[in-house]
């Protein structure tokens, strides 16, 4: 049988969802838009107008689970690559949301460039889990008010793979519209394939923002798929323990369900998590930590007993270099996620709370997702794998080396063949010059970057999502 | 009952006794400077340095710092008849467009440890409604704040209109995407990257005359 992690059991995932309507019908959740705070209202929430909250009953919750859908496909602009939900497997999230690059030939953290974006795409997309990207934050480009549109369609450009991102007011959501109508043909093929769709961060303690929210309202007419994703941070801007900050999550995972299945019944939503645990010492947002991993697998549990697809936060770490640190936290944090069955696991690719993109973390990255299917996968005791046979042929006191059953399966699945990871002999590894995993992802990177681009966009796609690049610079001033 | 008791019941956050402690020792005539020096702010001098070596949480050095507003505001009356003021006084707020306030937070309530009068503005504060309090309160310094990438431009603009306004409050900067390299860049008069060293450098911007560099 597979491996299977189970983090709640039957009565907690009762027990953690009656919390969270607790915290809906008593406390109440606070709505800057005042769409939102309308379209609330019309659907049956009980609005204080003054201080803006909606409490919200059980029963709309049950409706919006009713009318949102449990499976839909993330297309990607490489159909091969598209990402149905739910999956068997995880797929992986590069994970660009921080506003550093750590320079691939210095090693020295700086803010990101736009190319760094499009590097990271290329790599990625080579990556034999990589399933959907997120575009870098950049903090100081030369066009502040479109960059964030130049940065969607510089993805599409440099990556094949489905698109997620965030839109901070609803005046940049046409361009990205058109951009993916220049890139499929038309408008319909848009709203059909879901290349694009968004992140939604609540603001905890239980708070929705005004911009975000608006152009997201806007956004759903087209059928963009939204990921929902929560990240209170247990002991700050969440409560001190585990167990109240996931009902208080999920509460406010509850509370965007409700919002956008009341403005669209039948918006594609994932149901997604990332929270953090506090460093008491210094007050900061800790994502490499056991507790981390523990909340947001337990979120997946959630998302499954409402039969919604997820994304949860994981393959994370808070150490601000490539190296052991690196490896030992994101190691913690994606094996839970993959043995509990999660659909997507947001994080590769990042380093220092992801505040920091580190190419060759991406490689690496891929390598502990290769581990973790491994040990998911667990073991297969069908017929075809009971070799009783060739140990009656071999006998007390022989080998199995010669045997057709070995050589069909020294490589198959059964047995994981790293990349990365070091298994020769002292000299053999002395003589290649001691390498370790970041220096073996180092060339890979290098092989990657100094290949043609994989699967490009036509000449005259890319004219026409630089003509919109121009326009957004000239219209968002 | 003595100043030290004070001191111990900041020290370990016993906020229940810290209020007839200090009425005590008003009522035995103790100096109320001596009280203020001695017992409140010693402790929270000792109280960051626990926390500064990472031997104390940040929970346990809040309640330490409510502890000790507790007892400050008992002292208060005393304090302004003596004309015992302030460390200096801070304006604190995240900028327009923004409402991740944690970080903030924790640095306002630092701040109120250490001895600085804080106006807090809150989050999405107008450049304007910055200037406006600072120079209401007579601030010597603002410390402002950005988490978002699309907010920091913003702390730019906010340092323009200080400098417009000819201002000599002393503007100091932090968030997750901000770096020292940046706060030079908008001529912020200063950077941390975390609550305890934004309390030093407001102690060191308030104490020096004059602006100087980010760098410096």
């Amino acid at each position: 049988m597979r491996v299977h992690c189970q983090i709640l059991s039957e009565d907690e995932r009762q027990k953690i969802h009656a919390e969270s309507i607790k915290i809906l019908e008593q406390i109440g959740v606070k709505f800057l838009s005042q769409r939102a705070l309308e379209i609330m209202h019309d659907n049956g929430a009980k609005i204080d107008r003054d201080k803006r909250i909606a409490k919200i009953p059980a029963e709309l919750v049950e409706q919006a689970l009713k009318t949102a859908p449990k499976s839909f496909v993330l297309g990607a602009r490489d159909r091969a690559r598209d990402v149905a939900l739910p999956r068997s497997d995880s797929g992986y999230v590069l994970d660009l949301g921080g506003v550093f690059t750590r320079d691939f030939r210095s090693g020295e953290r700086r803010y990101a460039t736009l190319q760094d974006n499009d590097d990271a795409m290329r790599i990625f997309d080579e990556m034999a889990f990589g399933s959907v990207v997120w575009p870098h934050s950049i903090a100081e480009g030369e066009t502040p008010h479109s960059d964030a549109i130049r940065l969607i369609l510089s993805t599409f450009q440099h990556s094949s793979l489905h698109v997620q991102d965030e839109f901070s007011e609803p005046r940049e959501v046409p361009y990205v519209i058109e951009a993916m109508a220049a890139i499929l043909g038309s408008e319909d093929a848009v709203r059909e394939r879901k290349l694009y769709s968004v992140a939604y961060c609540t603001l905890a303690p239980l708070v929705h923002e005004g911009g975000m929210c608006d152009a997201y309202l806007d956004l759903i007419e087209f059928e963009a798929p939204i990921l929902i994703f929560p990240m209170p941070c247990t002991g700050a801007t969440g409560p001190c323990s585990l167990f109240s900050n996931i009902a208080m999550g999920n509460a406010e995972a509850l509370s965007s369900l409700v919002l956008f299945q009341m403005a669209r019944p039948g918006t594609p939503l994932i149901f997604g998590d990332a929270s953090g645990s506090t460093d008491f010492a210094s007050g900061g947002f800790l994502e490499g930590s056991p507790e981390m991993v523990l909340m947001t697998a337990a979120r997946g549990e959630m998302a499954r007993f409402y039969g919604l697809p997820n994304t949860q936060a994981g393959c994370l770490t808070d150490a601000q270099e490539p190296g052991a640190q690196a490896v030992m936290e994101k190691l913690l944090t994606t094996l839970p996620l993959v043995l509990g069955g999660v659909d997507l696991v947001q994080g590769p690719g990042a380093l220092q709370t992801s505040g920091m993109l580190c190419l060759e973390q991406i490689v690496v990255d891929d390598e502990i997702a290769g581990l973790c299917k491994r040990v998911r996968d667990g073991i297969d005791l069908s017929d075809a794998k009971n070799l009783f046979d060739d140990i009656a042929e071999v006998g007390p006191g022989g080998h199995f080396l010669m045997q057709d059953s070995t050589l069909a399966a020294c490589r198959s699945d059964e047995f994981f063949v790293p990349k990365l990871s070091n298994r020769n002999t002292f000299e053999r590894w002395s003589d290649l010059g001691r390498p370790d995993l970041y220096s073996n992802a180092r060339r890979r990177v290098e092989e990657i970057l100094a290949a043609p681009q994989r699967n490009p966009l036509p000449d005259d796609v890319v004219g026409k999502l630089d003509e919109i690049a121009r326009r957004a610079d000239d219209e968002l001033k | 009952m003595s100043v030290e008791e004070i001191f111990q019941s900041i020290v370990h956050f016993r906020r229940g006794e810290i209020a007839a402690l200090v009425q005590a020792e008003i009522d035995a005539r103790t100096d109320a400077s001596v009280i203020l020096e001695q017992g409140l702010i010693a402790a929270m001098g000792a109280v960051g340095g626990e926390f500064s070596a990472g031997r104390l949480f940040v929970p346990e050095m809040l309640r330490a710092a409510e502890t000790m507003k507790i007892g400050l505001e008992v002292l208060r009356p005393l304090l302004v008849e003596a004309d015992i003021t302030p460390r200096g006084t801070v304006v604190v707020g995240t900028v327009k467009g923004d409402l991740h306030d944690i970080g903030k937070n924790l640095v306002a309530m630092m701040l109120e440890g250490a001895g600085f009068a804080v106006v807090d503005l809150g989050v999405d504060v107008d450049p304007k409604a910055f200037v406006d309090a600072a120079a209401e309160s007579q601030a010597q310094l603002v410390a402002m704040s950005a988490l978002l990438t699309t907010t920091m431009p913003v702390m730019a603009e906010c340092i323009g209109r200080f400098k417009d306004a000819g201002s000599r409050a002393r503007i100091i900067v932090g968030g997750a995407p901000v770096n020292q390299d940046y706060a030079i860049k908008i001529s912020a008069d200063g950077y941390s990257s975390d609550a305890p060293g934004a309390v030093e450098l407001a102690k060191r911007l308030v104490r020096a005359p004059g602006r100087e560099a980010a760098a410096s």
